[in-house]
């Protein structure tokens, strides 16, 4: 197990830092943004050329910005969508991020996107084949790519690794960095019954640049990701042994559903300070047993400004 | 095809195909000669089939709630189910393709006008069927409009209140953000009911000239008389003020020197809408 070791591929720690939602565009155009750092969905901006992107150029005046996208599709067996890359390249020329990051997941194959962050069997050749795609995307952007472990609902009989095993290997073999978002290392760890601990302990510390936090929903048989929850205890405790393990990255809370106001939303990812002072919020994880709770990682933004 | 190939398109053939879950996991089982129970792994509280569930009513739901975000006066205006089932036919027939879900809803009012009946009984009946697809145009248009490429960056400060253009009217060029519809039923009024939370008026049919546009990142959409529109229409196409006016006074029957008389006192106004500007 890595001791304390605050490398990050030399990138900085940003802080506390909360997601870039339209709820919140004309709060942010006259307040102070209070939290130190900001993070975006790049797909709601790439092609934007609307109010959305007038204040993400205001906020990236202000304050850091990274860019997180969930199109890249990593991990698929289309080729690489180099249209997209460009579009990626061309946003992060204009916002100037601190990094870029998407997850370790396909959405789709035959030119179908599914627009959902679906799971790979953990195989051999699924990591010859994630490593060659970030090292080409690696070249393209120029820079490490940041991935994000994503919650997961299924497992595939014929994986033979573990996904702390997966990353490790890629991290070696491309040099990238991680998101850890141990929201989701809880959802699926629940779901496949392996201990998020383990997960945390055995993934290396040294490539965490970032850290997301989210509240999931207990729909009884399984847990989904939904991000419109308050954190749960248990994902607070995770953080902290995570923060712990890196010594120190850069935090982000995503909620993407049923968004607070934005003095609420700060004030949660505000708890992590007291999180690292050993003080865990007593919060239950959200149980509910209606049957169409959705999962919406996308975070799709129609923002049209006609009020 | 390799491993990862097949499974990657057997289960994203499941997850997009319609119907019921049983017989699109059979009928991939079958074509990629694989079984499920032995692709997935089953846990304790879930089968293989209901973790597969999991992904293939997420993603309906999920795209669902993108279209509605997107036209939430068309969902008001055929109720959630038929809005639903609408959407969900579109979904099946144009599964996503573009990492962009600005692009999602691009298609759907061809849709629409697409799975109108072909047999059509009278002209009222017609004339319902093109309310929906009016209202899915009008809401794209609205959409589009929010993030194109519009006039923030151009304007020079102050420009509107100089009134060159009595003097030079070729300085005049519509904006890069207008959109001009012609549509068969007057519906700026019904949505803009549905975006303030009032319960709107179902329009009876009439020619109806709109006109969207985007102005220090405020959308406007107006109904415009029909030679005003025709103006924009004109201009839009070949940036020639005077050819402009000479086209809609042919078009509109109405004498050139009127329609000079009457821009005049209205190209202020479409300054100010951000219809026009002075380059
Ligand atoms: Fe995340």
């Amino acid at each position: 197990m890595d001791t304390i070791a605050t490398n990050r591929l030399g990138l900085p720690n940003l802080g506390l830092g909360v997601g870039l939602r339209s709820k919140h565009y004309s709060h942010l155009m006259q307040n102070d943004p209070v939290v130190d750092w900001f993070e975006i969905i790049s797909e709601n901006y790439m092609n934007n050329f609307g109010y959305g992107r007038h204040v993400l150029s205001h906020i990236a005046s202000i304050r850091p910005v990274v860019m997180h996208g969930v199109s890249m599709s990593v991990g698929s067996t289309d080729p690489l969508n180099l249209d997209y890359l460009k579009q990626l390249k061309q946003l992060a020329d204009f916002v100037n991020p601190v990094w870029i990051s998407d997850h370790l997941c396909w959405t789709g194959v035959a030119n179908i996107n599914t627009h959902d962050l679906l799971p790979l069997p953990l195989t051999v050749e699924s990591l010859h084949h994630v490593a060659n795609r970030v090292n080409q995307i690696q070249d393209i952007l120029q820079r490490p790519l940041i991935l994000e472990n994503p919650s997961t609902y299924l497992e595939f009989e014929s994986s033979t690794l573990h996904e702390w095993e997966f990353l490790s290997e890629l991290v070696n073999r491309t040099g990238c960095g991680l998101l850890l978002d141990v929201n989701n290392v809880f959802v699926s760890g629940f779901n496949h019954g392996f201990d998020p601990e383990f997960y945390i302990r055995n993934i290396p510390h040294k490539s965490v640049v970032q850290i997301h936090v989210a509240g999931p929903t207990d729909c009884d048989t399984y847990l989904l990701d939904t991000h419109d929850q308050p954190v749960p205890t248990q994902v607070w405790k995770l953080y902290q042994l995570a923060q712990e393990l890196t010594g120190g990255v850069s935090t982000l809370l995503e909620w993407d559903a049923n968004i607070p106001e934005y003095p609420e939303l700060v004030a949660e990812v505000q708890k992590a300070k007291e999180v690292l002072k050993g003080r865990l919020p007593n919060v239950p994880v959200y149980r509910t047993s209606a049957v169409d709770v959705v999962s919406n990682p996308v975070n799709h933004q129609m923002q049209a400004t006609h009020e | 095809m390799s491993e990862l190939t097949t499974l990657q398109k057997w289960l994203t053939s499941i997850i997009v195909r319609p119907g019921m879950l049983d017989d699109k996991i059979r009928l991939a089982d079958e074509y990629y000669q694989l079984k499920n129970d032995k692709v997935i792994r089953p846990s304790l509280r879930l089968s293989a089939k209901q973790k597969i569930e999991i992904y293939s009513k997420g993603y309906i739901l999920r795209l669902l709630e993108c279209i509605e975000a997107e036209y939430p006066a068309l969902n008001k205006l055929l109720g959630q189910n038929l809005f639903h089932t609408f959407v969900k036919a579109y979904l099946v027939q144009l599964p996503p393709n573009s990492p962009d879900l600005y692009n999602l809803g691009e298609a759907f009012p061809a849709f629409l006008k697409a799975s109108q009946p072909q047999t059509t009984h009278s002209d009222t009946d017609v004339l319902m069927y093109n309310l929906p697809v009016d209202l899915a145009m009008f809401e794209r248009c609205i959409a589009e409009v929010s993030r194109i490429e519009g006039l923030e960056n151009r304007i020079k400060e102050g420009a509107d209140n100089q009134m060159p253009y009595l003097f030079n009217t070729t300085a005049i060029y519509t904006s890069p953000c207008l959109k001009l519809l012609r549509l068969q039923f007057p519906l700026v009024d019904f949505v803009q009911s549905v975006y303030n939370d009032l319960e709107p008026e179902i329009p009876v049919t009439q020619d109806s000239f709109v006109c969207v546009c985007r102005k220090n990142y405020r959308i406007n959409f107006h109904e415009l008389e029909a030679w005003q529109w025709h103006f924009l229409n004109r201009l839009q196409n070949k940036p020639n003020y005077m050819a402009a006016v000479i086209d809609t006074a042919t078009i509109c029957s109405i004498p050139t020197d009127t329609i000079m008389a009457d821009l005049i006192l209205w190209i202020p106004v479409a300054i100010s809408f951000g219809y026009v500007y002075l380059k």
